[in-house]
């Protein structure tokens, strides 16, 4: 569905992605994961329309949409979480959610808050409150809820386990990656914390200093002794 | 006692007044993160098309409406012709850059209409009402300003807080990448807040004009109160725009009444400063605090 063909990018001097290619399918959870500074979260921003790549193509379906902006991006029905609860503290929890996908239709995003608000009951029960209430956890699902409201084909999940408690981590993996199963949404999956985010997503790939050194099954990768000590740290 | 009231009576229409400068000021800090100085040059100018209007109409309603009208446009203008080329290069250039903003649209306007002070005469009756034996400081005038101010705010308020564009809007001001990876289009979020500031302070410049005379710099020391209101109210806030530019008009009001009028920009400026020391963040806004 996602396709990156080759893709490039440094800031100044110094090179945060080199050559990296890779796919991301439909109605499963494609994880990225490395250390920090292998450039996870440069290949999702470039991927969202955020930063341009020097070199190398993402492809969306049969679409090239490399260097795009990031609403048109979005629009498109690609959708990015970032790193570090997307939230904005200033609005409520509804006008967070309602901030995504504007440009649908009032019955597509109707449709799309109800959904939401069953998948994060606790969003619903605050929905009038302000989002600087919530809790990490409540942020999370905040922002992956506000990524949901633009209906998109494909989710974007940069680090979501960043500071939250590892059951709450656990939680909203599964969620995710019960959504991508049933609706054929497809997710990648950035993440720093391998173990949880190998066991939800089906194809593991390994980011070292902006490189890929491995790609495969989720499982073989978890498995993989080697690999874990010399990049993923556990 | 009487005087005291009789100040505050005198005050309330020019602090609505102010306070609707400093919702403009706040509407493009909002969505650019740049003070306008040429905000009140723009209204001046506004004013003088008003003028004009109703000096060929007879219609005072009608040199309002086009005032409003030239007021967004010409937010739309100075937008697209200096801030966005200059604020790619510098930020601070581009807040200089209204400066240069406010000294051409006086200069245009003395050309076009002269420098000499002109009458802007009251669409009604501004001499005060007559209660309990004695003419207070209100007018029907003043009644009409404090309306339409309200009126005004009114309509704003519902549009940043009940429209998908005012979400749109306060998003963008808030967290432009959010907003931008939500799908919204935020570069034209920032010059709508440039096209609805030009109309408050159109608004703000023909309801003002009556209340002294019209020229091209007769705007220039509502710039200081407007201002001192803004950043006091903490200039991302709306509501601290409007409450503290009623609060500075009735201030101004008080001090000019028990002193004299000239010592109302150093007031405001005493104010200003003593903001800055101690809340610098401003009383309404949400952000982190600004350096001094």
């Amino acid at each position: 569905m996602l396709r990156v063909e080759g893709l490039s990018v440094s800031y100044g001097a110094v090179q945060a992605l080199n050559d990296v290619s890779l796919e991301v399918p439909p109605g499963r959870v494609t994880a990225v994961i490395g250390a920090n500074g292998a450039g996870k979260s440069t290949l999702m921003r470039s991927l969202a329309g955020l930063v341009k790549p020097q070199d190398g193509r993402v492809r969306f379906g049969d679409e090239d949409i490399t260097g795009r902006k990031p609403e048109d991006v979005a629009r498109m029905g690609i959708a990015l979480v970032p790193e570090g609860r997307s939230t904005i503290p200033e609005l409520t929890v509804e006008e967070n959610l309602k901030l995504g996908g504007m440009w649908r239709s009032h019955t597509q995003r109707g449709t799309s808050l109800t959904r939401v608000y069953s998948l994060f009951p606790v969003l619903g029960e605050r929905r009038s409150l302000g989002a600087d209430t919530l809790s990490g956890g409540e942020r999370q699902q905040l922002a992956i809820g506000r990524a949901l409201m633009c209906g998109p084909q494909v989710l974007l999940l940069d680090e979501p386990s960043l500071g939250l408690a590892p059951l709450i981590v656990t939680q909203i993996l599964e969620l995710v990656s019960q959504m991508a199963k049933d609706s054929g949404m497809a997710v990648l999956l950035v993440e720093q914390n391998a173990a949880t985010a190998l066991r939800v997503a089906r194809t593991g790939i390994v980011l070292n200093l902006g490189q890929i050194v491995k790609s495969g099954p989720a499982q073989d990768i978890a498995n993989d002794e080697e690999l874990r000590h010399a990049y993923l740290g556990y | 006692m009487i005087d005291f009231v009789n100040y505050l009576l005198g005050g309330i229409s020019s602090g609505a007044i102010i306070a609707l400068m400093a919702l403009a000021l706040v509407l493009v800090w909002r969505s650019t993160r740049v003070v306008n100085f040429a905000q009140l040059g723009q209204a001046m100018f506004t004013t003088y098309v008003a003028l004009t209007v109703r000096d060929l109409t007879g219609s005072w309603i009608l040199g309002l409406v086009v005032a409003m009208a030239s007021g967004l446009v010409l937010g739309v203008v100075v937008h697209f012709l200096v801030i966005r080329p200059v604020k790619r290069l510098d930020t601070s250039g581009a807040i200089i850059a209204t400066f240069g903003v406010l000294i051409a649209l006086e200069a245009l306007a003395a050309m076009v209409w002269g420098g000499d002070p002109e009458a802007f005469p009251p669409p009604i009756d501004n001499s005060g009402y007559e209660f309990f034996g004695r003419t207070w400081p209100f007018s029907p005038y003043d009644l009409l300003v404090l309306v339409s101010v309200l009126v005004l705010v009114l309509v704003l308020s519902i549009v940043f807080t009940r429209t998908s564009v005012g979400l749109a809007m306060r998003a963008s001001a808030f967290n432009p990448e959010v907003a931008r990876l939500s799908g919204v289009r935020v570069s034209r979020m920032l010059v709508l807040g440039w096209a609805i500031a030009g109309l408050v302070g159109a608004v703000a410049g023909v309801l003002v004009a009556p209340l002294s005379t019209l020229s091209p710099t007769s705007f220039d020391i509502f710039l200081v109160f407007a201002f001192t209101a803004a950043v006091i109210g903490g200039l991302d806030s709306l509501v601290g725009a409007v409450a503290f530019g009623i609060g500075t008009g009735l201030v101004i009001a008080l001090v000019s009444g028990y002193s004299d009028s000239s010592n109302a920009p150093l007031v405001a400026l005493a104010l200003l400063v003593l903001n800055l020391l101690f809340k610098p963040e401003g009383v309404f806004s949400h952000g982190k605090a600004r350096a001094v």
